[in-house]
């Protein structure tokens, strides 16, 4: 059930085009009067080959929700699907299996073991999974990032910019359906985590890749084709290419939200009833149907898929 | 800075707690094997005080011999008369007790211990001396009648009406049971069988004027001491041993003393073993929870705790463990007592004890023993603790310890390591015995030294090998297993270490004892030239009887007897030696090859000759055909001739000193009533060893104390004696592996809290729970067979640096048992596996998401 990514061809139906979708996902933590939801029923689709970010202000459940996208976290409810597959319900070991085969990661911070080279931190999950990597993909990914003459150093000997792009070139490595980054810049300086965001970029244009960044950061958010607005558990908004400002003015608004729900409006988890005032455009995250945005104009060198919409009326696949 | 000590050390219990049961362990052993003795000794002290008689008049004291002789020494009973007559005594009564018998039931299955204990026959007195009660039947009278000790009876499954046949140096009787004896004292493991006490002295002795001892009661009023002294002075000093109760309870104390002695120094080699495994793994837990303190130690540095309170504070906190596994260590010591007491009766020794002796020195000893243990194991830790910088709270969590240089380790460790080997190789060079074992001990110590400050140094070089394959067999698991052991050498080096001394110990005494066992195999190979020997399995002298029926069975060619006697020779250089002598029948050329360097067989057994090792008379100044005198028990002297030398390997050795051996005419003549030790058959002409042997068994069957052995079972006899040696070597083995592999957890467990986050990255990446539990069990693997190659080479050099002290003795044959070596490191994987089960499980079980977001 499990299809590697690379046989993929992207573009030829619109459920291809998509390369993880939620329905109805909520995670709660804790029971009865304390349940705290971290996400509340959240509908959302990443289209295939495009550079995804999800922002919001801390505890909006941006993490959680790449977590549960990423088969890190159980959810409380709801689906998740990567590619074709349901993963909500799966056992532990075929998540694991979907993790190395067909996600790659990146952290902010502790992304490699100490103990491997720069190489062998790169190669780690198709060792794990006793796969041959491709050595021509992994010859375009390793000088895409530029670390030919890093390979043999371990972590230790490397800048904390040269880390993320190993950890970098370890998510690409074995061309995975899909990237999370979890804010994977969070750790660097400015120069350094310009450089990483520059590769992600490059790794949605010119090696056709998904990416899904978790970020706080608008700066890092500007590099996205299409950034998601978390708040208090519900996607509350989104932006078709983001620019730094916009984003920033976009999350100043958080805090005015912030601020009268917490003067106002106790109840957590609702405030999504004040959006509508304050968005543009109806949330996504509030319609019943799925998340739905429009694709951004073509990106010069992006692959096909990118130029493909995601139609919000899309039914969701069905397992029965 | 209390408070903080004690939050810390409250924090990390959980961790401290694999140390705690180190401390627990050695503390046990060394409180079990005080209170044990301690106790038993009591117990038997009471025993014989209240047993003996007031005074008691037995044989002088006389040379003792290494082998025992069978004869039973006594005094004369009219002598009970003439003591009875002395002012001050109320009663005189002879007593008869022979251990030279052995006892068996209508089934030719011998009654009594069979792990060394005697049996004894003994003339029944019903006084309130009496250590039984007749608890049914009738006491015996008159020939033919027996009573039983109830612990025997039960045991064998013997009631009244049973009849037993009693072989005792005159000759075998059978006895009826009359009556069952019950125990009123504990019963120190022997079988008894009361007997009428006039047929006791004819039948066990001989003569019904004999008897083994008089026990003289003082009249009321008169104490013991008088009578002791009136009764020494009637009898003139030193032609009888004289003694009060209380000196008779403090000698046979002593005698029984023994016994405990071994029990107790074997408890406290076990306790030894323990203590120095558990100082390694005191020593590593303490300085990975510093290495995981860093931070929080720099934070208090920071705030302005100064070097010596930061000091303190560790010390303090090892001190508190220590305290709390001494205590623990007490509690679990005396339940050790208790089973140990308990396992002593199962093998007879019923010590009907109820009261457990804790004297002042046992919760004394343990307490300095455990305290001091963890004090000392923490202090270097705690040093380096002090020695973190205030900076270390603002860094950036790097492990303290991995990157320090470990160059003062590598001067000390080759410093001591060649002095070490210096030492061993004056060991192998050696040609006395003295100085060899000197050399052995201090070589062995400063090696083993060596080993463990060098350990972290070799852990490099060691484990690419070792794990080498692991990246082919385990792809990227094997590999970061293999990188993961080699990430912090220390760690690694101490944890190995503690299996490591266990196993160097082992390995030592295995070559050792494996060449033991070969030397006495070619010995036997080159000496024996009997068929069969007929011989006790304890190697204690048998009755006449025997030798008698086997002279008789059809197709017994010759018969050689042999006996031993305890002898002092006096040399020509001045020193008197005592030892003992065997004796042999003139045909002894035909059951022995005996090499001469010069004289021969005939002068060496003819009347007035004796023969003994060239080494020794040469070391001695005697010539062949020099004359010494010797000394006899009983204190007969006479000269004799050294008629022969020989040139064996082994003449020395094994308590016999100087190897001295005689005709058996003359240790009959002055050893009367002594018994033969063994007999070399051989086959008279036309008759097969099998057929032989067939008819042996047959005519042994009513002696189920001796048997007909081949070269083949002779060499197993041997070797079942040195396999004790090796049982116990297995059993303190076992212990330091226990303690080992709590170190090994101890370990990994610490290093997956330590990388609690790359777990939790790999899993996220897609590391399987199982690939997961298979790193750390490899990682575990590679440590404890690290540890196990270390104390093998080690053990290794050390078996044949004892091997050169043993051929010095004669024992020239080197053996390496590398089934045991091999089977050692495959034990060793085992015990990486065993170890890893739950760190590997903690670590499977972790959640991805906490993990990925430790701090």
């Amino acid at each position: 059930m499990s299809t590697p990514a690379a046989e993929h061809t992207p573009g030829l139906t619109s459920a291809d085009s998509i390369a993880a979708r939620a329905r109805g996902l909520t995670k709660a933590y804790g029971s009865g009067e304390t349940t705290v939801l971290a996400l509340d029923a959240v509908d959302v689709d990443i289209a295939r080959g495009r550079f995804t970010a999800v922002m919001g202000p801390s505890g909006s459940g941006k993490s959680t929700l790449m977590h549960c996208l990423a088969g890190l976290d159980t959810v409380s409810a709801g689906r998740v699907w990567l590619g074709d597959t349901e993963i909500t319900g799966l056992k532990d070991r075929e998540l694991t299996r979907l993790r190395r085969d067909r996600i790659g990661f990146m952290f902010q911070s502790f992304n490699l073991i100490p103990t491997l080279n720069a190489l062998e931190n790169i190669t780690l999950p198709m060792d794990i999974a006793g796969r041959k990597p491709d050595e021509k993909w992994l010859d375009q990914v390793i000088d895409t990032l530029g670390l030919r003459d890093r390979l043999g150093h371990r972590p230790a000997q490397l800048s904390g910019g040269q880390q993320q792009r190993v950890a970098c070139a370890r998510a690409l490595a074995s061309r995975p359906e899909l990237i999370f980054a979890d804010e994977p810049t969070g750790n660097l300086d400015s120069r350094a985590g310009l450089e990483v965001l520059g590769f992600l970029r490059e790794a949605v244009d010119r090696l056709n890749q998904t990416v899904v960044m978790v970020s706080h950061d608008p700066g890092a958010a500007a590099h996205s084709d299409l950034v998601l607005f978390l708040a208090d558990g519900r996607i509350v908004d989104e932006m078709e290419r983001p620019t730094a400002q916009a984003v920033l003015d976009r999350m100043k608004r958080f805090d005015v939200i912030r601020a009268r729900s917490v003067d106002g409006i106790p109840t957590p988890g609702r405030v999504s009833g004040l959006t509508p005032d304050l968005t543009p455009k109806p949330a996504s995250g509030l319609a019943p149907g799925p998340a739905s945005h429009r694709a951004p104009d073509p990106v010069p060198g992006a692959g096909p898929a990118t130029g493909d919409a995601v139609r919000s009326d899309e039914p969701a696949p069905r397992k029965d | 800075m209390l408070k903080a000590t004690l939050r810390s050390f409250l924090a990390h219990k959980g961790r401290l707690l694999l140390s705690a049961l180190a401390v627990v362990l050695s503390v046990a052993f060394v409180a079990g094997s005080l209170i044990f003795s301690d106790t038993v000794a009591r117990t038997f002290d009471r025993l014989f005080a209240s047993t003996s008689a007031d005074v008691t008049v037995a044989p002088p004291k006389d040379l003792e011999a290494a082998v025992p002789t069978g004869q039973v020494r006594t005094v004369p009973a009219s002598l009970a008369e003439r003591l009875a007559g002395i002012e001050g005594v109320e009663s005189a009564r002879p007593d008869v007790r022979a251990g030279n018998i052995t006892v068996v039931d209508s089934d030719n299955e011998p009654v009594g211990p069979t792990t060394g204990s005697p049996t004894r026959a003994v003339g029944w007195s019903a006084d309130e001396r009496s250590v039984v009660e007749l608890t049914s039947g009738r006491t015996p009278r008159g020939a033919g009648e027996a009573v039983l000790d109830a612990d025997t009876a039960d045991a064998e499954d013997l009631a009244i009406g049973d009849t037993l046949s009693v072989q005792a140096q005159p000759g075998t009787f059978r006895v009826e049971i009359v009556g069952i004896a019950a125990f009123t004292a504990p019963n120190p493991g022997s079988a008894l069988v009361f007997l009428d006490p006039e047929v006791a002295a004819v039948e066990l002795l001989g003569s019904a004027d004999r008897a083994t001892s008089i026990a003289v009661e003082a009249a009321p009023g008169v104490t013991a001491e008088e009578v002791d002294h009136r009764v020494t002075e009637a009898l003139g000093a030193g032609t009888y041993r004289v003694e009060t109760a209380d000196e008779q309870a403090a000698t046979a104390t002593d005698e029984l003393g023994e016994f405990l002695d071994v029990i107790k120094y074997v408890m406290l080699g076990f306790a030894g073993i323990a203590v120095l495994v558990g100082i390694f793994l005191i020593v590593n837990t303490f300085s990975m929870l510093i290495a995981q303190r860093t931070r929080e130690l720099g934070l208090l540095r920071a705030l302005g705790a100064d070097r010596r309170q930061v000091r303190r504070s560790v010390l303090t906190e090892a001190v508190l463990l220590g305290l709390f596994g001494s205590t623990l260590g007490m509690a679990a010591g005396i339940g050790f007592a208790y089973g140990l007491i308990r396992l002593m009766s199962v093998f007879g020794m019923n010590l009907n004890t109820t009261e457990m002796v804790i004297g002042w020195v046992t919760p004394v000893t343990a307490y300095a023993v455990g305290v001091g243990v963890t004090f000392v194991a923490a202090y270097l830790p705690a040093r380096r603790a002090a020695e973190v910088s205030p900076m270390a709270a603002l860094a950036d969590a790097e492990i303290a310890g991995v990157g320090r240089p470990l160059r003062t380790r590598a001067v000390v460790g080759s410093v001591v390591g060649a002095l070490g080997a210096a030492a061993l190789a004056g060991c192998a060079v050696s040609t006395g015995t003295g100085p060899a074992a000197s050399l052995l001990g201090l070589g062995v110590v400063l090696t083993l030294i060596a080993t463990v400050v060098a350990g972290p140094l070799l852990v490099r070089p060691v484990i690419r090998v070792l794990g080498g394959a692991f990246p082919a067999l385990f792809g990227p698991v094997g590999r970061m297993s293999q990188r993961n052991a080699l990430r912090n050498p220390r760690r690694t080096g101490a944890t190995a270490a503690a299996l490591m001394v266990g196993l160097a110990l082992v390995g030592g005494m295995s070559v050792a004892s494996a060449s033991m066992s070969r030397s006495f195999d070619e010995q036997i190979d080159r000496t024996l030239g009997a068929d069969f020997v007929i011989q006790n399995a304890n190697f204690l002298p048998f009755s006449q009887e025997v030798t008698d029926q086997v002279r008789d069975t059809e197709g017994v060619g010759v018969v050689v007897r042999q006996r031993f006697a305890p002898v002092a020779v006096r040399l020509p250089d001045g020193e008197r030696v005592e030892t003992t002598a065997a004796g042999y029948e003139d045909r002894v050329d035909d059951v022995a090859r005996i090499t001469y360097a010069s004289g021969d067989t005939a002068a060496a057994l003819a009347d007035g000759g004796i023969a003994m090792d060239a080494g020794f008379a040469a070391d001695h100044g005697v010539r062949a055909g020099s004359t010494v005198p010797v000394e006899f028990p009983g204190g007969q002297r006479t000269g004799l001739t050294v008629g022969a030398l020989t040139d064996m390997e082994s003449g020395e050795g094994l308590g016999v000193r100087g190897g001295l051996f005689l005709g058996i005419a003359a240790i009959e003549k002055y050893v009367p009533g002594g018994q033969d030790s063994a007999l070399y058959v051989n086959a008279a002409d036309g008759t097969s060893a099998d057929e032989l042997r067939d008819r042996l068994e047959t005519t042994l069957a009513p002696y189920p104390q001796v048997q007909a052995r081949d070269q083949a079972d002779y060499k197993d006899l041997v070797h079942d004696q040195i396999a004790v040696l090796l049982y116990l070597v297995y059993a303190l083995l076992g212990l330091a592996i226990i303690i080992a592999v709590l170190g090994v957890v101890n370990t990994l467990a610490l290093s997956v809290v330590e990388r609690t986050r790359e777990i939790g990255l790999l899993r996220a990446i897609g590391l399987s729970r199982r690939q997961l539990r298979r790193m750390i069990r490899l990682e575990a693997v590679v440590i404890a067979v690290f540890g196990a190659v270390l104390g093998l080479v080690l053990g290794l050099v050390w078996g044949v640096c004892i091997h050169q002290v043993l051929a010095l003795e004669g024992m020239t044959a080197l053996a390496i048992p590398w089934g045991t070596v091999v089977a050692v490191v495959i034990g060793a994987a085992v015990v990486g596996i065993a170890a890893a089960l739950l760190p590997a499980l903690r670590a499977s079980r972790m959640n991805v998401l906490e993990a990925i977001a430790h701090e």
